[in-house]
């Protein structure tokens, strides 16, 4: 209140002096209209008013052609009877929007405010039109509608999936191609976009979202898997980012993805591949050690006793020099026998698979041996079904009953009466078939990792060759299945064989 | 003038056993020799002795063999505290190189060979335990 001292004085200010409104019209307004409602054609227009589009007021020749190309006609008459309206109605303000071409020919967007002024007997008869330029906030407001268009398509027609979520994780909005490839319609829109991804890679895709809240406005990186609309599982790579409200808080998660399903899968591929062949490159690297070991542990004999016997005067010792080479010839021989039955068991890895009654085949490898068996009096009990069968192949079988029950033969006990315990059960998606004795056993803590390596012998049994477990174990893993072994010094061991009835 | 009074070969071939025996023999630098068919063997004779003179001077240690290998051997041997110290020569027909590259992270094991074993072997085992001064 103890300020309308100031509005009078600016009031009687601009009474007094035309400075004032000179000032207002130049610098707050666009321009100024003032006409006479009886003959609209005679007007005032203020300078301002040109220079807002684009003229010299001072160097106007023609105003009156400048007026017709300047301002929009359909505009001028809609101002027109917009005022007639007005005074119709006897109200005194109305607006309307003014287009003006400016001088460089794009469009100036003036808004008009006009207001009817009375002659004494109270009738309209003059017009104040007072305009504002809003053009840059026009073209501004213009502009973004077309960003969003042209986003909104681009959005729509790219071959990546967007999608975004709020920060419960719910679907805000999910472009064309997600819905296509997906098979969804717009009800997912306010559920959840976890349910939609493989179970499995649930945690995967919680973690991304708690960095996206971690760290907003910045990329995070995921793999994740979802069913297509086939049935399908695919694998899409997606940028998650954090979207921060006006509260700075993350209000939003703008999801951008794409397939790389095929990708994924070469990969998986080319890792598997590369697992198998290192895998195989480590067996037989070691393999031609081993073989290189073999044969020049005789070799080197051979190459001894010759020299040996080339110096050798004496014809008592030269005699037993001979023997020395026969038996390592013999050797020599075995081995290469023995490496040849190893090659085999490891080249015919793709043999293929018949399905064999499991207790058949252990009566008759049990048959088989039945005077070894016998002579050393073993008490031999099978607890294995007529029923149960075993994927394999029929030749591994044979040799794996074979070698692991005349183990259990030859290292048998020599203090207690020996036996021998044969049953089988199910584990997973393996048959298992135990074979337990009471035999000698063996010190897995010195020996369990050469257990069933080549030419590791833990006995001095003359007639160990060091194979047997090697290549049983090469069997059972040819055919996808696996050996184990449970053992004690003294006790005796039971050693499993897993087949696999998966594949 | 002998560089090994005492010889120890540990090996599981009887063959080769006695034709390391014969080649060490035909060599001036080497003494007596005694053959252990495993590392166990070895190892109990080594625990049994009273006298530092019963001591070998030289171990030739074969790596693959039953009861107690050569590795098995040579960590029972490393806690041994014998009364001189003993050289352990690895004598193989390993050319793996995990195995050489095992030998070398023990300190008793002071070189590996590989067999035929023959007199120009031999030489070397005694220029690498002499330094080159015999």
């Amino acid at each position: 209140m103890d300020m309308n001292y100031l509005y009078e004085e600016l009031d009687q200010l601009q009474k007094n002096q035309s400075v004032i409104f000179d000032f207002i019209q130049d610098t707050a307004l666009g321009g100024l209209w003032y006409w006479d409602l009886h003959n609209p054609e005679n007007r005032w227009v203020s300078p301002s008013f040109w220079r807002t589009i684009g003229y010299d007021p001072n160097a106007l020749l023609n105003e009156a052609e400048h007026w017709q190309s300047a301002v929009n006609g359909e505009d001028l008459a809609a101002l027109n009877a917009q005022v007639r309206g007005c005074v119709a109605s006897q109200t005194r303000r109305c607006e309307q929007i003014v287009r003006c071409t400016h001088q460089r020919g794009t469009t100036v967007w003036l808004l008009c405010h006009s207001l009817l002024m009375q002659d004494d007997a109270g009738q309209p008869y003059r017009v104040l039109g007072v305009f504002t330029d809003f053009t840059r906030q026009r073209n501004e407001e213009v502009y973004a509608q077309e960003l969003a268009s042209h986003y909104g398509s681009i959005l729509s027609n790219q071959s990546v999936y967007i999608i975004k979520t709020d920060a419960q994780g719910n679907y805000t909005y999910v472009n064309d191609f997600f819905y296509e490839r997906f098979g969804y319609d717009s009800k997912i829109i306010g559920t959840s976009s976890l349910q939609s991804i493989v179970q499995e890679d649930w945690p995967k895709c919680l973690g991304v979202v708690g960095r996206c809240f971690a760290e907003p406005e910045v990329p995070h990186q995921v793999i994740l898997r979802k069913p297509y609309r086939d049935g399908t599982v695919k694998s899409n790579h997606w940028e998650f980012k954090g979207l921060l409200n006006g509260e700075g808080q993350v209000g939003e998660i703008l999801c951008v993805g794409y397939d790389v399903t095929l990708l994924v899968e070469n990969l998986e591929n080319s890792q598997k591949l590369l697992a198998l062949t290192k895998q195989q490159n480590h067996r037989l690297q070691n393999f031609a050690y081993i073989i290189s070991h073999n044969i020049r542990s005789h070799s080197a004999n051979l190459t001894s006793l010759v020299k040996l016997m080339q110096l050798s005067t004496n014809q008592e010792q030269s005699a037993m020099f001979l023997q020395m080479l026969k038996t390592s010839t013999d050797k020599l021989a075995e081995t290469i026998v023995n490496l040849n039955e190893i090659v085999t068991a490891n080249s015919n890895a793709n043999q293929p698979k018949e399905s064999r009654k499991l207790r058949q085949e252990v009566d008759k490898t049990l048959e088989a041996l039945n005077v070894l068996i016998h002579e050393s009096s073993i008490a031999v009990t099978i607890d294995i079904p007529a029923e149960v069968t075993v994927n394999v192949v029929p030749a591994y079988l044979d040799s794996i009953l074979l070698n692991l029950i005349s183990n259990a033969i030859k290292y048998r006990s020599t203090s207690a009466h020996p036996t021998i315990a044969l049953s089988c059960y199910q584990e997973a998606e393996f048959i298992v078939l135990a074979i337990k004795d009471n035999g000698l056993g063996i010190d897995l803590n010195r020996h369990r990792t050469k257990l069933f390596g080549m030419y590791k012998t833990f006995h001095s049994n003359e007639d160990a060759r060091g194979v047997g477990l090697f290549i049983t174990k090469n069997q059972v893993e040819a055919m996808n299945g696996k050996i184990d072994v449970e053992s004690e010094l003294g006790t005796g061991s039971t050693f499993k064989v897993y087949f696999n009835e998966s594949v | 003038m002998k560089v090994f009074d005492l010889v120890y070969v540990i090996e599981d071939d009887p063959i080769t056993s006695i034709i390391t025996e014969l080649v060490v023999k035909q060599n001036a630098a080497f003494g007596e020799v005694q053959k252990y068919m495993n590392g166990q063997e070895a190892y109990d004779a080594l625990v049994a002795l009273q006298w530092a003179e019963e001591v070998p001077d030289l171990i030739l240690l074969d790596l693959n063999m039953p009861v107690m290998d050569g590795w098995e051997f040579l960590d029972a041997f490393s806690a041994l505290q014998l009364p001189k110290q003993v050289c352990v020569y690895v004598l193989t027909s390993s050319i793996h190189p995990e195995d050489m590259e095992k030998s070398r992270m023990y300190k008793e094991v002071k070189g590996y060979f590989t067999k035929p074993l023959d007199g120009d072997v031999l030489n070397q085992m005694v220029q690498l335990a002499t330094g080159g001064r015999a």
